[in-house]
């Protein structure tokens, strides 16, 4: 879908981005990342030509960019930034409308586009669409961002850091939506970051780039695993294994078959049924299925009375979602002091739970190499 | 960007205002120690101060108001404080119009007599004080409805001084009477002379503006021409620019070259002002835009010409306020404007004269200050209004 062919640009002496070539297919996503200055923000704005490469063919959709004018271009490609970039004179719905409205939409198509777009990543259209910039936080922004690149449907979107200026919970909110409006939309994306778990999180193939050369270019996996050279393998950092986590998403080694008791339940109820489960525990749910907290049934042994054994949680605080990485179960779990956490729906309706064991099989099923790597530098 | 809560004020919170204070202050000591009134027997002889009380039941009203004015000042806080200085500012005007009234018409009764009575400096400095405490009631940008409220009661008040309270005895007031056919024509005038002057600096001003944020040579050049011509005195630049029309077999005198010099003030405020707000526009809001597909034209219409216009007509602004004043001056090339009157009066030490030439100014650029206020706040996206929430 995109090509990068031998592409060098050059400002004065320095080479900004030297020899590079890469290939981006159709609906993925290609994270291009380093350390500052490595080339990767140029690299990006040559896509949409806003820098003109010095040398070197550039083509998308198999077409050479610099056969039709920029703006023709860049109408074609979502364009979303770390500075988000709204224009603070217009509503959030004018923001989003700038596009369409460059390539002639008539009014019924916009407005019915920009309450498609600001529900797809969920922002309240009845709320927000009338808007200033200004009055949004700046989750709420990026979010607008990203709606405004998607505005016009283009088949590639060009990101360079979106999710850069938002404090860090916001970011892995905002990643996980871009991961579920990807899957949805499938785009052809290029990403820019330095963040390494942004990109082993989003990327279908990662493009490690150091002073303007391309180091390696592959999944992120294959990073992880199988580093070019040492310059790689230390930019993946130490974490390897943890970083192998955040591929892996909660439902994949979820228990689906836990044992629950309704919360009304005697202690003798509960003991009974929690004394079945291996874990000699049991969800404790209210009536409509809610996670309430556990029973754990050595709790019991003194013989207590109603509700005793039961320990109470806030399913909002001390549960994972499916769609969550593995390494935010571990996080969540060593931070609780759990060996296994309950997934909820966003409505706290449990679906199962993640052991500390299942985690511990995701790295020996995968990919044995991990796992056995893991062991290696646990002794060394 | 969290949404910003307005900040208050701690001095308008929690202190006594003094600003306020000392206004109504200034106004209360001029109505009681200095002459409020001056008869004289005619136009030239050296008048006569005449005590407050001359007034009439309206001069004591008026200091009931100023000393009200001083209480609010110091012990009231907040909106209540605003609203009862604004409410003792509009009371100050209008019982200060009566008083002149009565004084006018009581000291000098027969209309056909060459005696008449002029304002003295204890009623300018109530007016001065007045107007000062004017501005204190209104410093935090609300209350426009009140504030708007608030002038035109000011203005009926004084209009009804002048139709019912024999206001229109009053010196300045029969000079208009003697000279109200020259003073209209001055006032079209004046007013024409301006609005072609600003028509042209807008013109040439706000492109040179735009050149300006985006070619460096450009901006040099304008921003030191530009500022280097506010730096020359105007009458200085009436007699400059005599040579070069000479040259060119252009009259030295006359509206042209007024029209010229007015043009080439109004340009520095209008020039920076649409420089500057060009420049001040987000790069990344720019960055996003190209990126979008934006041509420079659709930028510059779209984007930064919206973004940039609440500067560019406070630039207007400033430059209608400066040639409403220095327009007086070309008076003195034989052009037919307000400045006439002033020439006239400071010529024959007649001060009503020059005060039928000068109020009218004042009152021109305050008219056209706050319509061009107005303007501005309509044309200004409340996505960038300052006090938008």
């Amino acid at each position: 879908m995109i090509t990068l062919d031998d592409v060098t640009k050059r400002y004065g002496d320095k080479l900004a981005v030297d020899g590079l070539s890469l290939n981006v297919d159709e609906g993925e996503v290609c994270v291009l990342i380093g350390p500052s200055g490595c080339g990767k923000t140029t690299t990006l704005r040559m896509i949409n030509r806003l820098v003109e490469a010095t040398s070197g063919r550039i083509a998308v959709g198999g077409r050479d960019i610099r056969s039709v004018p920029p703006e023709e271009l860049r109408r074609g490609l979502g364009y979303a930034i770390q500075s988000v970039g709204l224009f603070p004179h217009l509503t959030v719905a004018q923001n989003i409308a700038t596009v369409p409205r460059l390539l002639g939409w008539d009014r019924g198509r916009i407005a019915a586009r920009i309450d498609e777009l600001l529900s797809l990543v969920g922002v309240d259209p009845g709320a927000y669409a009338t808007k200033y910039p200004r009055q949004l936080s700046g989750g709420e922004a990026q979010r607008v961002g990203v709606a405004r690149a998607l505005a016009a449907d283009p088949p590639v979107l060009l990101m360079d850091e979106p999710f850069g200026a938002v404090d860090p919970l916001t970011r892995e909110r905002l990643q996980t939506e871009f991961a579920r409006i990807q899957r949805e939309l499938r785009k052809t994306v290029v990403f820019v970051t330095h963040d390494v778990d942004e990109a082993i999180r989003l990327a279908d193939r990662i493009a490690l780039m150091k002073d303007g050369r391309l180091r390696q270019y592959d999944t992120p996996e294959r990073l992880l695993d199988h580093p070019a050279d040492k310059f790689v393998h230390d930019f993946m950092g130490v974490d390897r294994a943890l970083k192998r986590l955040v591929r892996v998403r909660v439902d994949s080694v979820m228990n689906a078959a836990v044992p629950t008791i309704d919360e009304s339940s005697s202690p003798e109820v509960m003991a009974d049924r929690a004394s079945c489960a291996a874990q000699r525990f049991a969800y404790v749910l209210d009536v409509e299925g809610v996670v309430q907290g556990w029973f754990d049934c050595r709790a019991l042994e003194g013989g207590q009375q109603a509700g005793a054994g039961v320990t109470r949680i806030d399913w909002r605080e001390s549960t994972v979602r499916p769609d969550a990485s593995l390494k935010e179960a571990l996080s969540r779990m060593l931070e609780l002091g759990f060996r296994s956490i309950a997934v909820t729906d966003d409505a706290g309706h449990l679906l199962g739970d993640v052991a500390l064991s299942g985690i511990e099989g995701a790295f020996s099923e995968g990919d044995s190499h991990i796992a056995s790597a893991g062991t290696e530098e646990q002794q060394p | 960007m969290e949404p910003e809560a307005p900040i208050p004020d701690p001095r308008v919170a929690s202190a006594s205002d003094r600003v306020g204070a000392t206004a109504a202050l200034i106004a209360l000591s001029g109505a009681v120690f200095l002459p409020m009134y001056v008869l004289r027997a005619n136009r030239i002889v050296p008048g006569i101060d005449q005590p407050l009380g001359a007034g009439g039941p309206a001069a004591w009203l008026l200091v009931l108001f100023a000393a009200g004015a001083f209480a609010a000042a110091l012990f009231l806080r907040g909106r209540s404080r605003e609203r009862a200085e604004l409410a003792c500012a509009v009371a100050m005007f209008a019982s200060l119009a009566w008083a002149l009234a009565y004084a006018a018409s009581t000291l000098a009764p027969e209309p056909t007599s060459s005696a008449r009575v002029s304002i003295g400096a204890g009623a300018w400095l109530a007016m001065a004080g007045a107007a000062a405490l004017w501005f204190a009631a209104t410093r935090t940008p609300t209350g426009a409805v009140e504030r708007t409220g608030a002038a035109a009661l000011a203005a009926v008040s004084w209009l009804a001084a002048g139709v019912w309270g024999g206001l229109s005895r009053l010196s300045v007031l029969r000079e208009y009477a003697l000279q109200a056919n020259t003073f209209w024509s001055e006032v079209g005038t004046h007013m024409a002379l301006v609005g072609i002057a600003l028509g042209l600096a807008v013109a040439i001003g706000v492109p040179l503006g735009i050149l300006s944020s985006r070619v460096r040579w450009v901006r040099t050049v304008s921003l030191s021409a530009t500022g280097l011509i506010q730096t020359v005195p105007s009458l200085a630049l009436l007699g400059l620019l005599v040579l070069p029309l000479a040259a060119l077999g252009l009259p030295g005198i006359g509206p042209l070259p007024g029209i010229i010099a007015l043009t080439l003030y109004a340009l520095l405020p209008i020039v920076r002002n649409t420089y500057l707000g060009l420049t001040q526009v987000e790069s990344s809001a720019i960055d996003a835009g190209l990126g979008m597909g934006m041509t420079r034209l659709q930028l510059l219409l779209r984007v930064e010409a919206p973004l940039a216009l609440p500067l560019v007509v406070e630039g207007v602004r400033t430059a209608t306020v400066m040639t409403i004043g220095i327009a007086a001056v070309v008076a003195f090339i034989g052009v037919g404007t307000l400045g006439v009157l002033i020439i006239q009066g400071l010529g024959y030490q007649a001060d009503d004269l020059i005060l039928l030439g000068a109020v009218p100014i004042v009152l021109l650029a305050l008219v056209a200050d706050a319509a061009l206020r107005a303007m501005g706040r309509l044309i200004t996206s409340p996505g960038i209004r300052v006090e938008a929430r």
